[in-house]
């Protein structure tokens, strides 16, 4: 029972530091799991998988309801994400589970860095419930169905559409094998190199994490990569927890935050490390 | 529907999408919350060995209140969820007859289903 309460828990903080943070729970869930459990890393993948795909679809409905979802771009990508997924969710299975956890730290010491430097721009991202008394989303209008650039929105247009096709396809290649959302690559690349504001990127970007997610972790639940009695309290954990979270953003000082999750992503990098070179 | 302007029914297709996920993460969470009752009302640890997916003996299972059962039922609503979201949009571009559109979700779904298909295989 203990340790039901605790994987609930601990999916809960992660869920909640996710949210605050305005990251997907996933980049936590893996090491709580693999360093605080003792569970293969492709065990723990398969588990946030599932905990990325309930947060990211609770968030994406709000989104959708509210048209700030280009859901045409978002679909063409979510074709390269998928695949990318289902090419990461074949290789995982090959990996042996010491390179997965080198992987895995370089992957936190990126996200370390990334958030060291990322200034108060940043909105909302993955896997996260969106505040419904935060009106601003409606603001954005939704991209018209007969814009001449099919993909592009009525206020910018999408550039750059091929390198945005091979990124898709790298961020489900690191969704699968990490078990994250992989808004860490899609939603830069969105907004930066497609030109996409990035409160859309955020938005779209938090759809596309179902279906990428759902591509691999089809495949680890067929192979029986999947734990049901891990799944199950962490994924009610990280949902209660986000949703908890988000509607706390507003009311926490970010950089402070920031910084300790700077710290911790440190931390679990070099464990990460340890455990895969060690 | 029919007098609908395509934006209007992409529209309708987004609002109606997002009511799914909702929808199907509330329903998943409600298995998963009744699965984890079950789980540790009958004293079971969650390293305990993975239970096996069976398809076939899952309805059984649910009327036995075998925790593991919701729990699998939980895991495949919340697979089902974006799967769900990508053939309503794919039936509304067809409404629209947007074939690019149309062709994209189905080739979306083919290669989920082609990811299911190569485990069961066991090629993947």
């Amino acid at each position: 029972m203990l340790v039901g309460l605790l994987l609930l828990g601990g999916g809960a903080l992660a869920g909640a530091f996710g949210a605050l943070l305005g990251l997907g729970g996933g980049i936590l869930i893996v090491p709580l799991l693999t360093l605080g459990f003792g569970l293969p890393l492709r065990e723990a993948a398969g588990v946030s998988l599932i905990s990325v795909i309930v947060t990211s679809s609770a968030a994406a409905g709000v989104y959708l309801e509210r048209h700030v979802v280009n859901l045409r771009l978002g679909m063409t990508l979510e074709l390269f994400t998928a695949t990318g997924a289902f090419i990461g969710g074949s290789i995982a299975f090959l990996l042996d589970d010491r390179v997965l956890s080198v992987l895995f730290g370089a992957l936190l010491l990126y996200s370390a860095v990334t958030m060291a430097r990322a200034k108060t721009e940043v909105g909302l991202e993955e896997g996260i419930t969106p505040d419904t008394d935060d009106e601003t989303d409606t603001h954005v209008r939704p991209p018209a169905a007969t814009d001449p650039d099919r993909l592009s929105g009525p206020d910018y247009r999408v550039r750059n559409l091929p390198l945005g096709l091979v990124g898709s396809t790298f961020a489900g290649i690191v969704s699968a094998l990490f078990g994250i959302g992989g808004g860490i690559v899609k939603v830069p690349l969105m907004h930066l190199a497609m030109g996409v504001p990035l409160r859309v990127a955020t938005a779209t970007s938090n759809m596309m994490i179902g279906i990428t997610a759902t591509a691999s972790a089809v495949i680890y639940l067929t192979r029986g990569g999947i734990d049901p009695y891990v799944a199950g309290p962490t994924a009610i954990g990280v949902f209660l927890g986000a949703t908890a979270g988000s509607r706390l953003a507003h009311r926490v000082d970010g950089r402070y935050l920031r910084l300790l999750f700077v710290a911790v992503l440190l931390y679990t990098a070099s464990q990460m490390l340890l455990r895969g070179l060690g | 529907m029919s007098g609908a302007s395509p934006t209007s029914r992409t529209s309708t297709a987004e609002r109606f999408s997002g009511r799914l996920l909702i929808s199907f993460t509330y329903v998943a969470i409600a298995l998963l919350v009744i699965g984890v009752v079950l789980m540790l009302a009958n004293g079971i640890s969650p390293l305990e060995a993975t239970p096996i997916f069976d398809l076939a003996t899952l309805r059984s299972s649910v009327l036995a209140l075998d925790p593991a059962a919701f729990l699998w039922l939980g895991l495949l609503a919340v697979i089902a969820a974006p799967i769900g979201r990508v053939i309503v949009a794919g039936v509304a571009y067809a409404a629209d007859a947007d074939w690019l559109m149309v062709g994209i979700s189905i080739a979306i779904l083919l290669v989920i289903a082609i990811g299911i298909g190569a485990a069961v295989a066991g090629t993947v």
